[in-house]
């Protein structure tokens, strides 16, 4: 039921005719006198002020707007026109000569006058002013068409009673004036009967109250009446049981209700007596309503709903679909057993069932099915546009009621029996999804290069070939190795002396300072939203810190990745745990995207992406749109991998627990909800198209100044809290953490009504309008039945970390082989799928992954064994017979030398010329700070350029592995730029002399050539030249 | 190769131990070239390709797509036969329909309808293929940016600029052969890095972002630092990194080696570039570089034209702003302002120097607008659903226009243009066939149009 507008005032003499808000009074009287401009000025000075309210919040906005040109106000171009118009007239008026003034004015009556009916948008009201008789009286009333017996109505009115007016009971017997709700009109003296539902004033004790009843003896009061004052009085009837003939045997009633406060109403009362149906609605004023009382009453009406009613916006009932999409029927009619099956048998299987399918098309398989229809839409379809076409099945045409079935089957939603046809069980001989398997450790004939087991799997390969691995490198070369590799720094001058021990490099913090960064890239972390908006992201530094300090702290990879996927279900209120998803919430998101469904999910498929190529190593993404081409990865293995996220968001998440911080969020959301609101309701009268979005710096804008006032205090309070940018899923985490606002143009929903709301369900062709039959959470099928229980992402963690997961240890062993030699055994490090490389040493593969599992997935204990081989400490010299049976170094018969990343080429510079700032942890630091690169600010699209420059990871999507490419900009950065330039005068400064530069960059002595070149430089341009290139020389920027 | 150097590369690498033969050399250049061996797949009409990238959304319908049905429903709702095919999306409002505020004049002896908008491009009508019917369906700037220059909305893929200099290689060693401008990138359309990024591709074939008035990064010597000097720097650079190379034979370090010389020269030859003194004052007003709306736009016009002549492949000249949610006419007005004079300026600039015959120039942005007013304010909102793009010059027909939109503009009747189809008329022009240009990714055999795929807009060609 819409709510239904008041007709034109009845002709009553208690009825004042109705005054305008915002238009101006009717005047019909002429000619025009001297009196008339007086009034005609004081006219005009209230009219400024009214303007005034209406287009200062237009001017705030404007000014809000100015910084966020995209967000251009939507006001009306023509009201500000006029409100300056009549600004300037009011402003000039007085010092006019009068007749100026008469002239000024009458023009702006007669513009006025020569108007024909009110053309009137929501912003204007119609009032109504009611004064008594001392009698019953019926001033106002009207029939509601239809009449209403339906199960529910809410009606309000405003109201403002003139306090000059207003009698204090017992002494002046106190005031009455209420709305009822009746099947009869009655007349404008008659009473109305008992059992009849009205809301309003009355007088109890001594006080004026406002009241609801059915009777003198079935009443209850509410608060206090005050004159002059606006209220907002809402009344809701209805019936405890349904039906038409059944009484409204409920009243409740709210003075100044808030959006939330449905199920809170000031008054409630029942009555078993009462009407079941209403004709008519009106006011009464009775024998305590004197003649000179004065009852302004305006916006009355009635809806059928309490977001209707206080033209609050619909609330999403299904956040899964937009309002725009069709939805499954709740009755279904068609059984796929039944109706489908056997005509499917009939036609179709013959060719379109099985594995050898005619044109891979099969009709067994519902996920098959389901990548020929249009979900809901028979229309749409492609199968159904085959079949009611004729074109299918080629000998004969489907009979009439038998297309008639597979339409509705299809938008019905496509029912399937999966106890007959169930989905197929993908197998694969992929060596990647078998089961780890210890090998035995290979004896080798070369046993004396062996150091441990893995050179042992090593010289095996080399054996087999004809390979001769190299002897070991020297000391100082492994020291530069050992330090380059673990701290991206070189090392130390006064650590020439012996071999660097492993075990303190492990432990100085330069190490997790360095390392993080590879699980970084991996993460795709970044500190700003991405996209054009881009906003900075003020906490993510947290994540940074903690993946530095899992390093250093050498947490197990089994925890390690429990608490980046899980934190939240794990513990709330360990803020490392919270810290933790930050991996998750990494994702980047358009900020300006009003589709909140069209963010959420990218967010969903960023997530979902990142997780499966991070810990599974696969490229899960192929099946997003359609099962995997090579993988045996199906489009339900997708959604239902992406289904153990759906419920989550990225937030700004306070850290630790905190009552006052719980309240402190609280206060601030319902405030700015409760402003936001407002104005959505106030854009809703203008005829605003909806849904009406307003910035968020557009609803603080236009705060009241107490309401800002507050606003602010919350805000700052908030900003002085410990946040993270984490990942928190309302209905999986073990308690409630407290979310802080995140700076957005429009925020992400967080509600965790909504998110709860929020199903996993199949997109077809991975559109997120085509949506396809719902599914819960759970891994890809090829690692065996999913459990039905296996909802939340703890029990994925648990899952990934099973010591039988074939994967997991074999993707994390390989990756930490990478980063030590810069390639993994299997290539493709986060593509362990039939696409992906195969390993080049699968035992050894199997060994590693063995010894992690074995030793509680200690990390340490697999970089140890990689640090103390024989293979890592083997020299980098060229071999032509080597080279000649492995080119590429594949089995590793040498150590080969590689670039150093971005940030450790800028850590280098830093260090050998004494600059470097090795503080650690806090928010990121500007560009041209001297820290360590790991904490320059990582905001998306900006990374610093020398990191680009040197083939950085770009934090969009996840990075396996840095490629090395060359370019001229290189050389130039690396010769011209004022960090270089600086940093070769402070080398200079710092080293001295040649030969010290020498050591202090490459550890060793120098030799002969070099020095005398070197010197050379030195001589004629100083020594900062020749620092200059020895920090150009490969030997500086590479891993030796 | 410039004489003054002070390392012949053949000497340099005979005094290495290599010969001509030498399996990582030859691995090398091939590699600098493309891994694809055979681009060119034919004859192209273009060498370089000047893409204008009109950030922001100009609108359709005020500019190359007139529209008189829209003046006669200004106010009203999108009929409902048209408003069915507008797909629904967040941003594609039906009410209102919002009238432009130009006047649309037939230009040339094509006839061809622009609007008083751009007057002076409006003149070069004759020279441009203009297509009506670009159409995708990503409606935010930043996604849409991607699928404009990338083919996809993610940003992970490589851009246009990087596939044509991997499918071509470069023509100069003296400079960048694919250069980015971000012209007035103030408000909130930052630029998106993947327009110019490599994604999957080696870096070297990313876009070198320059700043039109300071040149390329670091590629000044420091002022204290004589060439002198720096030759001297560069012998003893490269005799170090010799040495590390003859003892390791890693083939990266040979070309790092190279690289040396390339920036050598490029210290020289980027700042040289940036000399627009060197041009005469006739040029200078022709681009209105003096007059403070034209100043930045028409110095990357003609650095664009002088980035030609030296041989840069790939030119990418982004101006922001076109972003008219209110006020449509000041907003269109003021980039009318800033584009009109200096892009008519190129367009002659390059006819009269001969190079518009072999120069590609793009123009359009990531959407157009809607014909409907979003809000009350006098702007549209986004629209990728019809929008405009043109071409010109570099074996383009001119004086044509490609697909119609429906009598408001809002979508697309007749013959749909997809980024990806653009992208693949773009390399067809520079001589490659966008399905053959294959990059091994991680054994996933890529191309510049990805799994969607895209066709080659044919007729946009001369014929023959």
């Amino acid at each position: 039921m819409q709510p239904s507008p008041m007709p034109s005032p009845m002709p009553s003499p208690m009825v004042t005719s109705p005054c305008h808000l915002t238009l101006p009074q009717h005047s019909l009287h002429s000619p025009r006198s001297a009196g008339q401009n007086q009034a005609a000025l004081i006219h005009l000075k209230r009219k400024a002020r009214l303007y005034w309210s209406l287009v200062h919040p237009i001017i705030l906005q404007l000014i809000s707007n100015r910084f966020f040109p995209d967000a251009l106000p939507e006001l009306s171009a023509t009201l500000l026109m006029r409100s300056c118009r009549w600004l300037c007239q009011i402003l000039l008026l007085p010092v006019l000569p009068l007749w100026m003034q008469a002239w000024i004015v009458g023009g702006l009556l007669a513009d006025e006058l020569s108007s024909g009916p009110w053309t009137r948008n929501g912003l204007a009201t119609e009032r109504f002013t009611i004064t008594g008789t001392g009698g019953r009286n019926n001033p106002l009333r009207k029939p509601l068409d239809p009449a209403f017996a339906g199960d529910e109505i809410f009606i309000r009115f405003n109201l403002r009673y003139a306090a000059k007016s207003l009698d204090s009971p017992p002494a002046t017997s106190g005031e009455f004036f209420v709305l009822w709700l009746d099947e009869l009109e009655g007349n404008d003296g008659s009473g109305h009967a008992a059992n009849i539902p009205n809301v309003g004033i009355h007088v109890q004790g001594n006080q004026n109250r406002f009241m609801a009843r059915y009777n003198s003896s079935n009443q209850k009061f509410g608060e206090v009446l005050q004159g002059d004052r606006d209220y907002l009085i809402l009344g809701r009837l209805w019936k405890s049981t349904s039906g038409h003939d059944q009484p409204f045997d409920q009243l409740s009633l709210w003075v100044d209700p808030q959006s939330d406060e449905e199920l809170t109403p000031d008054v409630s009362l029942q009555s078993g007596k009462s009407i079941s149906k209403v004709n008519w609605i009106g006011f009464s004023t009775g024998a305590k309503t004197e003649i000179d009382d004065r009852i302004d009453v305006w916006e009355v009406r009635t809806a059928d709903s309490w977001n209707t009613i206080l033209d609050l916006p619909d609330e999403p009932t299904d956040p899964n679909y937009a309002p725009e999409m069709l939805r499954p029927p709740s009755k279904k009619t068609i059984s796929f057993r039944e109706h489908i099956q056997p005509l499917l048998k009939k036609h179709c299987f013959e060719c379109h069932a099985g594995k050898d399918a005619e044109e891979g098309v099969r009709l067994d398989v519902v996920d098959e099915v389901l990548q020929q229809i249009s979900p809901l839409q028979h229309q749409k379809s492609h199968l159904y546009q085959l079949v009611a076409t004729g074109k299918m099945p080629p000998e004969a045409s489907l009979p009439p009621q038998e297309l008639q079935l597979i339409a509705r089957w299809i938008d019905e939603g496509l029912d399937w029996d999966t106890d007959s046809l169930p989905h197929p069980v993908p197998v694969s001989d992929h060596w990647a999804f078998h089961p780890i398997e210890r090998p035995t450790i290979p004896v080798v004939k070369h046993a004396a290069w062996v150091v441990n087991p893995i050179d042992a799997f090593i010289a095996a390969q080399h054996e087999n070939v004809g390979l001769v691995a190299n002897p070991m490198a020297d000391r100082q070369t492994l020291n530069r190795r050992l330090s380059l590799g673990l701290h991206g720094i070189p090392p130390r001058t006064e650590d020439m002396g012996e071999l660097l021990k492993i075990d303190g490099l492990l432990s100085n913090p330069a190490y997790g300072q360095r390392w993080a960064r590879y699980w970084l890239d991996i993460a795709r972390w970044a500190e700003s939203n991405g996209h054009q908006h881009n906003r900075d992201r003020l906490h993510a530094w947290r994540y940074r810190d903690w993946v530095i300090d899992a390093f250093n702290q050498g947490i197990p990879f089994d925890r390690f990745l429990r608490e980046q996927i899980a934190g939240d279900e794990i513990s709330p209120s360990s803020p490392q745990n919270m810290i933790a998803t930050g991996f998750l919430a990494a994702a980047r998101y358009s900020g300006n995207e009003l589709d909140k469904r069209i963010q959420r999910n990218d967010i969903l498929i960023d997530i979902t992406n990142t997780t499966a190529s991070a810990f599974l190593g696969l490229t899960l993404e192929c099946a997003q749109c359609h099962s995997h081409k090579f993988d045996p990865l199906s489009i339900r293995d997708y959604y239902r991998f992406q289904g153990f996220f759906i419920s989550g968001q990225p937030q700004n998440l306070v850290l630790g627990k905190s009552e006052s911080a719980h309240e402190l969020a609280q206060e601030r959301w319902i405030l700015f909800n409760q402003v936001q609101q407002r104005l959505v309701r106030v854009r809703r009268k203008q005829g605003y198209p909806e849904p009406i979005l307003i910035t968020p710096e557009n609803v603080v804008a236009q705060m009241r100044p107490d309401e800002r006032t507050a606003f602010g205090r919350l805000e700052s309070q908030l900003a002085k809290l410990d946040q993270t940018w984490g990942f928190y899923s309302p209905s999986s985490a073990s308690a409630e953490p407290v979310v802080a606002p995140h700076k957005m143009r429009w925020q992400l929903p967080h509600a965790p009504e909504v998110l709860g709301k929020l199903k996993a369900a199949i997109l077809i062709r991975g559109d997120l309008q085509a949506r396809g039959p719902e599914v819960t959470s759970g891994w890809p099928r090829i690692f065996g039945e999913v459990d039905e229980a296996s909802k939340t992402r703890l029990q994925l963690a648990h899952w990934l970390t099973h010591p039988e997961h074939p994967l997991t240890a074999r993707v994390w062993v390989n990756r930490l082989w990478q980063w030590h030699f810069g390639r993994g055994l299997v290539e493709t490090s986060s593509d362990f799928g039939t696409q992906g490389t195969s390993p080049s040493h699968p035992k050894l593969l199997d060994f590693l992954a063995s010894e992690l599992i074995d030793h509680a997935w200690n990390t340490r204990h697999i970089q140890r064994m990689i640090l103390e081989s024989a293979t890592y400490r083997m020299s980098s010299e060229y071999s032509a017979a080597n080279a000649k049976l492995d080119p590429d170094n594949r089995l590793l018969w040498r150590w080969k030398p590689r670039r150093l990343e971005s940030e450790a080429i800028r850590d280098s510079v830093l260090a050998v010329s004494g600059q470097l700032d090795h503080s650690s942890g806090g928010p990121s630091a500007l560009h041209d700070s001297y820290r360590r690169s790991i904490y320059l600010k990582q905001k998306r699209d900006n990374l610093p350029s020398q990191q680009v420059l040197f083939d950085s990871a770009n934090g969009i999507i996840s990075c396996a592995r840095r490629r090395v490419s060359t370019s001229p900009l290189q050389p130039l950065w690396l010769m011209n730029s004022d960090l270089i330039q600086i940093a070769a005068k402070q080398f200079a400064e710092r080293a001295g002399s040649v030969e010290s530069a020498i050591q202090i960059a490459f550890h060793r002595q120098a030799t002969e050539p070099e020095l005398q070149q070197l010197q050379e430089l030195a001589d004629q341009f100083g020594l900062a030249s020749a620092c200059l290139a020895i920090m150009n020389s490969s030997e500086f920027l590479y891993i030796p | 190769m410039n004489p003054s150097l002070p390392i012949d590369r053949r000497t340099f690498a005979a005094s290495a131990g290599l010969g001509a033969s030498s399996i990582a050399l030859r691995s090398l250049l091939a590699a600098e070239h493309g891994d694809t061996e055979s681009a060119p797949h034919h004859t192209p009409t273009a060498r370089s390709v000047i893409f204008l990238f009109m950030s922001g959304g100009p609108s359709q319908v005020d500019t190359f797509d007139p529209k008189p049905e829209l003046s006669k429903l200004v106010g009203q709702d999108v009929p409902a036969s048209l408003a069915q095919n507008v797909p629904r999306i967040k941003r594609a409002g039906l009410k209102n329909l919002l009238g432009s505020p130009w006047e649309f004049r037939k230009q040339g002896q094509s006839g061809i309808e622009i609007s008083n908008l751009l007057p002076q491009i409006g003149q070069q009508a004759d020279s441009l293929c203009i297509i009506r019917s670009m159409t995708h369906r990503n409606p935010v700037h930043g996604p849409g940016e991607c699928v404009a220059l990338t083919g996809t909305s993610i940003g992970d893929r490589p851009s246009l600029g990087s596939w044509s200099l991997y499918g071509l290689g470069s023509e100069t060693d003296q400079l960048p052969s694919f250069i980015a401008m971000n012209l007035h990138t103030d408000g909130m359309q930052f630029p998106q890095a993947a327009g110019w990024s490599p994604g999957f591709l080696p870096s070297r074939y990313q876009g070198t972002l320059v700043d039109a008035n300071e040149g390329i990064l670091d590629a000044r010597m420091p002022a204290n630092v004589s060439s002198q000097q720096r030759a001297k720097e560069l012998q003893v650079i490269q005799a170090m990194n010799n040495r590390m190379f003859a003892s390791s034979r890693l083939s990266e370090l040979e070309a790092r080696i190279r690289n040396y010389e390339t920036a050598f020269r490029m210290q020289t030859s980027a700042p040289e570039l940036f000399q627009l003194n060197r041009e005469t004052t006739r040029i200078h007003s022709l681009y209105g570089i003096q007059d403070k709306d034209t100043r930045e736009v028409g110095r990357a016009c003609l650095l664009a034209r002088r980035m030609v002549q030296r041989g840069v492949r790939f030119i990418q000249i982004r101006v922001g702003g076109w972003d008219a949610h209110g006020n449509l006419k000041g907003n269109h007005e003021k980039l009318a302002a800033r584009t009109d004079a200096p892009i008519a300026a190129l367009l002659t600039d390059l006819k009269q120097t001969g190079l518009l015959d072999e120069t590609l120039v793009v123009w359009g942005g990531e959407f157009g607008r809607t014909p409907t007013m979003e809000g009350r304010a006098g702007g549209r909102d986004h629209s990728p659903s019809a929008y405009t793009v043109w071409l010109a010059g570099g074996g383009v027909q001119g004086g044509q226009t490609i697909g119609t939109t429906d009598p408001i503009g809002y979508t697309v009747v007749e013959r749909p243009v997809k980024p990806l189809d653009l992208h693949a008329t773009i390399l067809h022009a520079i001589g490659i066939n966008a399905d053959k240009l294959i990059f091994d990714h991680h054994g996933l055999q890529e191309n510049p149009l990805g799994v969607t795929g895209g066709n080659l807009v044919r007729e946009a060609f001369l014929p023959g």
